[in-house]
């Protein structure tokens, strides 16, 4: 450590050395330092390179605002990005600096600094564009990715963060002087508060300055120890420490993110961040004011610092960034720099003010001729110069007379402005004050207070007034605190904005927008080039485009641009300021839904017997259902799925369809309103019997499909698909309270009630007599489309007599913490019949081969029932289902549409696919009139080749003739067209 | 994110709601001859309004109850939520209260200063 720790700051313990690595250099700094404060300490500025002409960059400022000073944490998963003026140090931390290649010192990128007269604004629009829309993905953009930009994203990731709801009455943003007054007159009131600060110690300016000297007659830092223990102490008010507010929503909803690690490497396996969610009824913005700086030439270079920085980081971390600096200003607010300085026994090397003597406030005056300061009144810096740091400053004064400073530092100051971010977000309206040249929040839009510096009040004196005044409504304590100043100034400051270079050439440069290397020359060029207006400017030329979102530049773009048009600034108007205030990660917003909690994973009661049994899964929906069973490991799909086909078309096979979607129905009027939602009637059917129905969207077209079993006229039970449950279910409600009220009906989702097996092949029969030996399957007992409810060991399953393959077969459901014991029964049973379990896979093949079309697959809303040629279906004597009226519309009784067909390679050695499009020509040629496409596609053992159902154009008509299916490779496949329907057409081993 | 005021549940996150676009479209009598357009207007035709509108919300993590709401697109203020069977109210009750009815700052969006 060396002499530029002056002094033990309260906030960092000198006693406590913690080391860390920077670039590979082992480095020391104190408990309490953020990175940048530590490197001071260590007399390093130089920490980074700009974001597209690698120039040398320093650390600018001491806190949020920061642009330039960003670098990735390697010892946190390599986290890009970090601004190094907030993020505290701890023992073995591992900081790299960002954007330079092979090292900071020497970076090859550079270069671009010489290029640069070529990187104006619009650059990537106007060059990149030829000579061929390939160069762009394999040239153009690989290299700049590598040459421009900030951070490497990190290759690995975890973040763990958790999220809090919380709903009081009032939030105050900011925990400095007026936040900590604020909280203080509303302690003990009725109000439940929130107390939210950045920071890890309260009190803000007052620990950041030397501004204040005394508040009711008590050293500062004393009198904000004794209000923390007051409010700590109170019933009503909470504090966050180490919270920012990032965003602030409609209806008073604000979010806010907490590091649990400051000062601290964080935790594998805890929660590194709390996101807050926090509904208010009002909301007191108390977040202060940001210092911008001023653009002249080179204004980027290391060495150069904002005034409130340089004190800072004297006052709240004990560290000099120099021993004498330049200072650079045009307002009052660096006033108190001076004073700090000089009470650290250091003496600028000069202050320069662009205002004139006699605007200069006399105590300032009285203290630079007391301690010799030159003095440069009325007078500019046109710029710095030097190599990696500043090594010289031009001056001009107000006669245009050059003088020239060796110098090491510069402190700037270009004013103030209330930190409006959040307000604006909160869609509160701002005016421009040409007195203090700056943007104010005037109109709330929603139930928002601002005090202090963050509603425009830069003065001390009316603190007080200010918030007795604006708390009124709260019932608030009446406060009479004392605040004495060491430099009594009221806020003053001359406009200015940019400073024209002396010399100046197509090199100079002076930045705007230092994170995204903007100079005021692209402005002008944006400007000439038409686009003058404000949110047109900022995307052509990227001005406060970057992560800091020009927080200390973008009034200053404002003001150039407003002297550049000739316009007043609030003609000029702002951009939107937009959430996130600053960044907030990824991992914050996602919390807990992330990982194995991102989506619910839906498991079938007998899940655990498919992991036994070597199941391969696949996801429908949330649900993970049983693909296939490959017998072992070296089995692939297509021959587990050909060998379970097989089987079940030999012997019989089982599927696990309990993820099917199953709604009870019932209520008086319940036949009524199943005859309302599905196109079919069920008015003539009996209890106890079944049918496969369709719903309709109002547009008429399919949107599910199910089997209805009927209990009673008061009585249904329904089955969706597996995806479709939900929106079956949402629909029935939203139809029985909307449309129908009058209707006496109730339902509800049994989906995970009941698990559902689907049995079916030649020798279900036999093996359902074992298991269930007191029932009668017999045809004439239990005949197709039938159910019967049975006990089976104090169970009670329903059986129903219905397939999916074109087999004979049973649905059986049983509740589901039965699932398992029946499940086991029916395979120890089936054993001896050669009875297999089979997956989704299998189940696909079956159903197309039997022409049983999978809604979502075969379908796409845009297919009618008639397309289908389900017409059967439709119960036309009703007056009334959902989407009927559509059945007759123009273009749903249109005879070409596309319809449901078989497809037959002619040569039963080519193999169809899904997706491959139907065309009358052998030849391809452009354009090809497509007639439609083929929607499921398998290879049939039972048939020995590929087959395929297709939607294509006044398919039905087309049965029995020839077309062609086009491939990938632009080659043909010559195809049948056929009805859609490849095995037992007339229903005998279904019914039998 | 808004706050609705569920007439069954009371004011909950707008997390919890699902929007069901504009209420009182009355749906068509089935027993009744109607033109394909008529028709269709029901089907697919909705007004997309800005400032005072009608809508209906199912509170669908929640009691599951459908129910009307008046909204000001604009400034995205509720201004009345009702169960499904009380009747439309009148769009006399409703005062917009806020000055810019785009909800827009006249400062802030330098395309809204165009605009001028």
């Amino acid at each position: 450590m060396n002499d530029l720790t002056i002094k033990s700051s309260p906030f960092v313990n000198t006693n406590q050395k913690i080391s860390f690595l920077f670039d590979g250099k082992k480095l020391s700094g104190f408990k309490g330092d953020t990175i940048a404060s530590a490197l001071l300490r260590n007399n390093i500025n130089f920490v980074g390179r700009s974001f597209k002409y690698h120039r040398p960059r320093g650390i600018y400022t001491c806190g949020i605002e920061e642009p330039n000073a960003l670098v990735q944490i390697i010892s946190e998963y390599s986290e890009p990005n970090t601004r190094a003026t907030v993020k505290k140090i701890y023992e073995g931390m591992e900081v790299e600096s960002q954007n330079r290649w092979p090292s900071l010192e020497l970076d090859l990128g550079s270069i671009n600094n010489l290029f640069s007269p070529l990187f104006s604004a619009g650059f990537y629009y106007k060059t990149f564009m030829g000579p061929h829309k390939s160069f762009w993905k394999k040239i153009y953009e690989p290299i700049i990715r590598r040459a421009a930009g900030l951070g490497k994203p990190p290759k690995e990731f975890k973040a763990i963060s958790s999220h809090l709801h919380h709903n009081v009455d009032i939030v105050i943003v900011g925990a400095g002087l007026n936040g900590l007054l604020a909280a203080k007159s509303l302690i003990n009131s009725d109000h439940d508060i929130l107390l939210i600060d950045f920071d890890t110690h309260l009190g803000g300016i007052i620990n950041n300055s030397n501004k204040i000297s005394s508040i009711d007659n008590q050293s500062p830092l004393e009198w904000v120890k004794e209000t923390v223990e007051a409010i700590e102490k109170s019933k009503n008010i909470k504090i966050l420490r180490n919270t920012l507010v990032t965003t602030y929503n409609y209806i008073n909803h604000l979010i806010a993110v907490e590091d649990k690690y400051v000062g601290s490497r964080p935790s594998e396996n805890k929660v590194n961040s709390t996101l807050h969610k926090i509904r208010t009824e009002h909301v007191i913005l108390c977040n202060g004011h940001i210092e911008r700086f001023l653009s002249f030439q080179n204004n980027d270079l290391p060495g150069i610092m904002l005034a409130s920085s340089f004190e800072k980081y004297i006052c709240r971390y004990g560290t000099l960034p120099s021993k004498e600096p330049v200072l650079f200003s045009n307002n009052s607010n660096s006033n108190s720099l001076i004073y700090s300085l000089i009470n650290q026994g250091l003496r600028p090397k000069a202050y320069i003010d662009s205002r004139s003597g006699e605007n200069i406030e006399a105590n300032l005056f009285d203290i630079i001729r007391k301690n010799d300061i030159p003095l440069y009144t009325n007078s500019q810096i046109k710029g710095v110069f030097g190599n990696k740091r500043i090594e010289k400053i031009l001056i001009e004064d107000s006669k245009g007379g050059l003088s020239e400073i060796k110098a090491d530092f510069l402190c700037v100051s270009g004013g103030i402005n209330p930190d409006v971010h959040l307000f604006t977000q909160s869609k509160g309206l701002l005016d421009w004050d040409e007195k203090d040249l700056t943007y104010k929040p005037s109109k709330p839009f929603q139930s928002t207070i601002t005090l202090g510096s963050a509603s425009g009040q830069f003065n001390f004196e009316n603190i007080c007034n200010e918030i007795n005044e604006k708390l009124k409504i709260f019932k608030n304590k009446k406060l009479d605190t004392k605040i004495d100043l060491n430099i009594n100034t009221s806020y003053q400051i001359e406009k200015l904005w940019e400073i024209s270079p002396h010399e100046p050439s197509i090199w100079s440069k002076s930045f705007i927008d230092l994170q995204n290397d903007v100079t005021t020359k692209d402005i002008r060029q944006a400007i000439s080039e038409g686009f003058d207006r404000i949110e047109h400017l900022k995307r052509y030329t990227t001005n406060s485009m970057g992560t800091d979102q020009g927080k200390i530049s973008s009034i200053n773009a404002l003001g150039i641009v407003s002297e550049l048009l000739d316009k007043k600034v609030n003609e000029v108007g702002t951009t939107i300021y937009r959430p996130p205030y600053a960044p907030l990660s990824f991992a914050a917003i996602a919390g807990r839904n992330s990982y194995e909690f991102y989506d619910p994973e839906r498991k079938s009661p007998i899940h655990q017997w498919h992991l036994k049994n070597g199941a391969v899964f696949e996801d429908v929906g949330q649900w993970k259902r049983p693909w296939y069973f490959p017998i072992n490991s070296s089995e692939s799909m297509h021959d587990a799925v050909q060998r379970e086909s097989k089987q079940v078309r030999n012997f019989a096979g089982i599927l696990d369809g309990s993820t099917l979607g199953k709604i009870e129905i019932k209520g008086k009027d319940a036949l009524i309103f199943m005859n309302l939602i599905y196109t079919n009637s069920f008015s003539k059917m009996k209890p106890g019997s079944a049918r496969y129905a369709l719903m309709l969207g109002e547009d008429g077209m399919v949107k599910d499909d199910g089997i209805i079993s009927k209990i009673s006229d008061e009585h249904f039970i329904a089955t969706t698909t597996t995806g479709g449950a939900a929106t079956v279910l949402g629909c029935m409600e939203e139809y029985a309270q909307t449309e129908w009220p009058n209707l006496n009906v109730y339902m509800n989702s049994i989906t995970e009630q009941f698990a559902t097996f689907n049995i079916s092949g030649p020798k279900t029969r036999e093996i359902m007599q074992k298991v269930f030996p007191s029932m009668d399957f017999s045809n004439e007992a239990f005949p197709f489309m039938t159910f019967q409810f049975h006990n089976y060991q104090d169970t009670q399953i329903r059986i129903l007599r219905a397939s999916f393959t074109g087999e004979m077969g049973y649905e059986i459901y049983v509740p589901s913490n039965n699932a398992i014991k029946v499940w086991e029964q029916i395979h120890s049973f089936g054993k001896d019949f050669g009875l297999i379990t089979y997956g989704t896979e299998t189940m696909h093949l079956l159903r197309a081969e039997k022409g049983y079309i999978l809604v979502g697959q075969d379908t796409d809303g845009s297919i009618t029932p008639i397309d289908l040629g389900l017409n059967w279906m439709i119960g036309k004597t009703k007056s009334d289902f959902l989407g009927k009226r559509s059945l007759t519309r123009s273009d749903t009784i249109r005879t070409d549409r596309k319809q449901l067909v078989g497809i037959l390679p002619s040569n039963k050695k080519e193999r169809l696919t899904e997706g491959q499009h139907i065309i009358l020509n052998e030849k391809i040629t452009t354009p090809m009139p497509m007639l439609g496409h083929i929607t499921s596609s398998y290879i049939s053992p039972t048939l020995g080749h590929s087959f395929g159902l297709a939607v294509i154009k006044d398919g039905h008509k087309l049965i029995g003739s020839k077309a062609f299916a086009s491939t990938p490779d632009q080659k043909t496949i010559a195809v049948d067209i056929v009805k859609p329907i490849f095995y037992d057409e007339e229903n005998k081993r279904l019914v039998s | 994110m808004l706050v609705i005021e569920c007439p069954y549940c009371g004011p909950r996150d707008q997390s919890e709601f699902s929007n069901g676009g504009e209420a009182h479209v009355k749906r068509p009598d089935g027993n009744t001859d109607i033109s394909d357009r008529e028709w269709s207007e029901y089907v697919f035709i909705r007004s997309n309004t800005k400032g005072i509108f009608y809508e209906r919300w199912v509170h669908s993590h929640g009691c599951r109850k459908w129910f009307n709401c008046v909204r000001d697109t604009s400034t995205d203020e509720i201004l009345k939520t009702y169960k499904i069977d009380e009747s439309r109210p009148n769009l006399k009750e409703f005062k917009n209260k806020i000055d810019t009815p785009s909800g827009e700052p006249e400062l802030g969006s330098g395309n809204f200063t165009v605009k001028k």
